[in-house]
């Protein structure tokens, strides 16, 4: 067994000079310590732009408050907290979870280019960079809001750096994902382990390759559109001017990369908690090939809904739009019930990872059933640009980025480190954050339905918004004091935590990564155990519940 | 790969399907046509034929390969897999000349000059880094 000599290894025979290791990171092309550069950046991000939507809060705990001097900064305020939550967090964080685990979960050495997996994260930490580098700028940071609406965020309504700043950091970082994309597709398509056949990969890692076709599909036009808002900002040129439709074909061109956005997001962290289910469980996923199915048809579709975004625009295809945005519920249903029907009978355990994956299911349930009250258009003119949209789509986004996240996190973290999160710290964060998520946006469902307009930088009092704001704004510091336990967490479990030596530290693991040292060795593995199911590592840990093909093979090999 | 060009095959029919519906379906409504939509699922749909024939063609070319196996051992794959750079200072330059030519359209041409030879030479550095000429491997 690996588990040797990954202790002789890992074990501390000196300590590397600072110089030295600060060198190995930044010259480092490997997968998983790229994967961790994405994750401790995006983590960054993800709590830079929390601390924005902290003053977005505070700005609107009472009418007519000035926590922000300018209504200026507010619209800079909300612009970047969308930016850097979507782009700089969420999308870094498919790269990260994909960098880490994805290669092991195949029985690979590494990806297929690792020298380009590289470059696609630099070209996202200094992309994002430049994006936010706004708020260093006279003017401030963008703040035509984050999908950039033409003619607001031409150079008569928006002027200023910061806009230009954030289109052309945009574009690079966009170039970055989709070069991550392109490798994450090729390292499936040739690096699998022999007998790891398409059908016996990980969800996870399925959801990895559908998630990177969505890439290479949704942000080329992306980045297209950016350049041509670039040049008309830049070069007075008038691709987005409303005299030539302009409006319109900045609307279609974002949502036909915002829309599959949305499920690059999602997707990733539905394979995360599709691993961590049947693990806590102690039963394999239900519905194998209907999961990788349901994942395509979702990834299908997706690319033709974006004009949901649009109803209100009043020159989209309403029946159109509103068919395929429904259908999309069905697959996602689908897999809803395979999620339900791996825990049903099971013998189900509330470890944090289990907890998390729980917390997903239910503020994911939560959004979907908004979502389809907003794909029908007599509803969503109704609601369109209110409060409801935002609890409706913080509910997907929150629900599956951020719960799945840390389900994520502490799942993969002796894997990562070699060391367990502290259980106790982590459920009291659990429940912090569950309930500062519900308290913050289940009422702005209700405040949007009396008509509170998203992006308002204040409200009078005669509107009636004051008590549920203050409910929401209350929520958010809960929210907010949920990551202290989690900062304190880390800190003490890298002080003091114990060492785990074992392959598979939760006893259940079922995928490759558990059959490796703990932490990953360099390459990966020292050696790759036979691969007859999608859960070769719960086959060679547990073989009396193998298929009797796998124990065969695995028989034969010892 | 061929069960993977098949699944691009498939996804090509369906764009190419939704694009017709959709442009047909908005003349009927509004008797006039939608050309940013019906252009984006278009060509989604040849991303999507390209990709089908590249996977397919290699598959045929290839033939059957032991990760496609399903009682393969893993001792019957390549003994070899690659060669994998172990360090590379490259990407990090390239990266950051790249963001200063990008930073550059947005300040000013004079720093897009300066940028773009440095990005340049990251860029040969890197494309040209551990080659050992055509053939050589």
């Amino acid at each position: 067994m690996s588990t040797g000599y990954a202790q002789k290894t890992s074990g501390r025979g000196y300590k590397k000079p600072k110089g030295q290791v600060i060198v190995e990171w930044l010259t480092t092309t490997d997968h998983k310590k790229i994967g961790y550069l994405y994750l401790i950046t995006s983590f960054l991000y993800f709590m830079i732009a929390g601390v924005m939507a902290l003053v977005i809060r505070a700005q609107l705990a009472a009418p007519g408050l000035e926590i922000v001097q300018t209504k200026e900064q507010y619209n800079q305020l909300f612009t970047m907290h969308g930016t850097i939550m979507l782009l700089m967090f969420a999308t870094p964080l498919f790269a990260a979870f994909a960098n880490i685990l994805m290669p092991v979960q195949i029985g690979a050495p590494d990806v297929a280019f690792p020298r380009l997996n590289a470059i696609a994260y630099w070209f996202y930490f200094f992309g994002s960079l430049v994006a936010v580098a706004g708020f260093f700028t006279p003017q401030g940071a963008a703040s035509f809001g984050w999908f950039a609406y033409a003619p607001l965020s031409n150079t008569t309504f928006s002027p200023g750096l910061g806009g230009d700043l954030w289109v052309f950091g945009l574009a690079l970082s966009g170039f970055g994902t989709i070069l991550g994309g392109v490798n994450f597709i090729t390292t499936i398509l040739t690096m699998r382990a022999p007998g790891m056949t398409m059908f016996r990969m990980p969800i996870f890692t399925w959801n990895t390759l559908v998630t990177s076709i969505l890439v290479i599909m949704a942000f080329p036009p992306f980045a297209a559109a950016l350049f041509a808002l670039g040049a008309d900002r830049r070069f007075g040129a008038h691709i987005f001017d409303p005299e030539n439709g302009g409006a319109m074909l900045w609307q279609h061109l974002f949502w036909f990369f915002g829309h599959p956005e949305v499920y690059i997001l999602a997707l990733p962290f539905f394979g995360i908690v599709s691993e961590i289910f049947p693990v806590f469980s102690r039963k394999p996923i239900f519905g194998y090939k209907t999961l990788v199915y349901a994942t395509i048809a979702i990834a299908a579709l997706s690319m033709t809904v974006w004009a949901h975004h649009m109803y209100v625009t009043g020159s989209v295809l309403l029946p159109f739009f509103a068919f395929t945005t429904l259908l999309i519920a069905v697959p996602t249903g689908v897999k809803i019930f395979n999620w339900i029907g791996t825990m049903w009978k099971g013998s189900v355990t509330f470890e944090t990872p289990m907890l998390y994956a729980l917390g997903f299911l239910t503020t994911f349930i939560f959004g979907g059933l908004t979502g389809v009250i907003l794909a029908s258009p007599a509803l969503d003119f109704h609601l369109s640009d209110s409060y409801f949209v935002v609890a409706h789509f913080h509910y997907v986004v929150f629900g599956t980025v951020v719960f799945a996240m840390f389900a994520g996190i502490f799942f993969w973290y002796p894997k990562m480190t070699g060391k367990m999160l502290n259980e106790r710290l982590g459920k009291i964060q659990f429940w912090l954050l569950f309930f500062g998520f519900h308290i913050t946006f289940l009422i702005q469902h209700w405040l949007g339905v009396i008509g509170m307009p998203r992006r308002y930088a204040t409200y009078l009092p005669e509107d009636g918004f004051t008590w549920m704001n203050q409910v929401s704004t209350l929520g958010s510091v809960l929210l907010a004091v949920s990551m202290i336990p989690f900062l304190w967490n880390v800190y003490i479990t890298a002080r003091k935590g114990e060492k785990t030596t074992l392959n598979d530290p939760w006893g259940f693991g079922r995928s490759l990564e558990w059959a490796t040292g703990t932490p990953f060795p360099r390459h990966n593995f020292t050696s790759i155990p036979i691969v007859r199911s999608e859960s070769p590592a719960f086959d060679l840990n547990h073989p009396e519940y193998a298929s009797a093909e796998a124990r065969a093979a695995l028989e034969k090999k010892s | 790969m061929k069960w993977n060009g098949n699944l691009f095959y498939l996804l090509t029919v369906f764009y190419l399907v939704v694009a017709g519906g959709y442009a047909i379906w908005f003349f009927i409504s509004y008797q006039g046509f939608e050309p940013i939509g019906t252009a984006a699922l278009t060509m989604t749909a040849l991303m999507s034929l390209f990709l089908a024939f590249y996977l397919k063609n290699t598959a045929k070319r290839q033939g059957p390969v032991a990760e496609d196996l399903e009682d393969a051992r893993i001792e019957d794959g390549e003994s070899e897999i690659g060669f994998f750079a172990p360090w590379s200072w490259w990407p990090l330059f390239l990266g950051l000349f790249c963001s200063i030519a990008f930073a550059a359209l947005a300040v000013g041409w004079w720093l897009f000059f300066i940028a773009v030879p440095l990005a340049l030479v990251a860029l040969i550095g890197f494309v040209f880094e551990r080659s050992r000429g055509l053939f050589a491997h």
